[in-house]
């Protein structure tokens, strides 16, 4: 056997996902424009698999169901103006001078038997809850996650990695850090460093 | 632009190929899934003329490279295991999986060159 018949073993088993050709028929098929599903997330969820989009920042109002939360934002406790509209989220809240900030985030989820659903009130809030990481232009690195502000400026190792054990919510949460060059998270263990963003 | 019919089977021809790159390039088949899913887009709505197969499979696996790429800056991304991956995968022999394996353990820069060159008959040149 050649190395190239070897090679071709050992990669024909990787195949696209059947649910990936029948979106893209359907999308095709209502000949309209819509976002691409993103790339799943866990949400804490048994039976549906979340697809879920980044926060991202939206200048405009979606409507929606408007009611006012308390939620932990940068490791401060705020409150805040969530709308819900269709399985995304619009955040209005202040900062501590007064001036107002928006951000968002959404997504679907797609259930067992491939339908699909807007996420709910609870699954976008797990989205909120996740841990974050801001690298500040001082070379200060934090890590948020719920009521936690952590300084992990100096947790780094000479490779520029660091290692953060998160505790608070349900699960324990390993991220691994690379300065510059973003984190994982895993609920089971640390990612290496060089599993992910090589 | 493609008809439907056409585009359907360039789809269906073109589809594992691009989800190999892509999962060569990123690691985690979910991104690789979403890759696949916005090349095919792409795809549907290009009205570049392709003057054969292989110029529309070049074509693919650019676009396929530079999404991975706009994908790979996301600092949110998200990872999987190579060797929980490996598992779902049925391979013809053990062995298949561990070179699957070695191969997903080398950098990028090596592991999309040899899926281009082994897999899909690439030239070094």
């Amino acid at each position: 056997m050649t190395e190239k018949e070897k090679f071709q073993r050992a990669f024909t088993p990787l195949h696209a996902s059947p649910d990936t050709l029948t979106e893209v028929m359907k999308m095709t098929e209502q000949k309209t424009k819509r976002p691409a599903l993103r790339r799943a997330a866990t949400l804490g969820l048994a039976a549906a698999l979340v697809l879920a989009l980044g926060s991202v920042a939206y200048a405009s109002d979606l409507g929606g169901i408007q009611r006012t939360v308390q939620l932990w934002l940068n490791g401060e406790m705020t409150d805040a103006t969530l709308t819900v509209n269709e399985g995304s989220y619009t955040l209005r809240y202040p900062d501590k001078d007064g001036t107002e900030h928006e951000m968002g985030g959404g997504g679907i989820a797609i259930e067992d038997d491939g339908t699909e659903r807007a996420l709910t009130e609870e699954e976008l809030f797990e989205q909120l809850n996740e841990p974050e990481v801001e690298e500040r232009e001082d070379g200060t690195v934090m890590v948020y996650y719920l009521d936690q502000k952590l300084d992990v400026t100096d947790k780094f190792d000479e490779d520029g990695v660091c290692y953060v054990q998160l505790e608070g919510g349900e699960k324990t949460i390993y991220m691994t850090i690379k300065r510059g060059n973003g984190y994982a998270t895993s609920t089971t263990k640390y990612i290496l460093p060089n599993e992910f963003n090589n | 632009m493609f008809s439907n019919e056409a585009f359907a089977q360039n789809a269906e021809k073109y589809m594992d190929t691009v989800f190999r790159v892509a999962y060569g390039w990123l690691k985690n088949p979910d991104d690789a899934n979403d890759v696949t899913q916005d090349v095919l887009i792409e795809l549907y709505k290009t009205d570049k003329a392709f003057e054969s197969d292989a110029h529309l499979k070049n074509w693919l696996i650019r676009v396929t490279v530079n999404r991975c790429k706009m994908l790979f800056r996301s600092p949110r991304r998200r990872h999987e295991d190579i060797d929980d991956y490996a598992e779902t995968l049925s391979f013809e022999q053990p062995r298949d999986g561990e070179l699957f394996k070695a191969v997903m353990a080398l950098d990028k820069k090596y592991r999309v060159p040899l899926l281009l060159f082994y897999y899909e008959g690439y030239t070094t040149a």
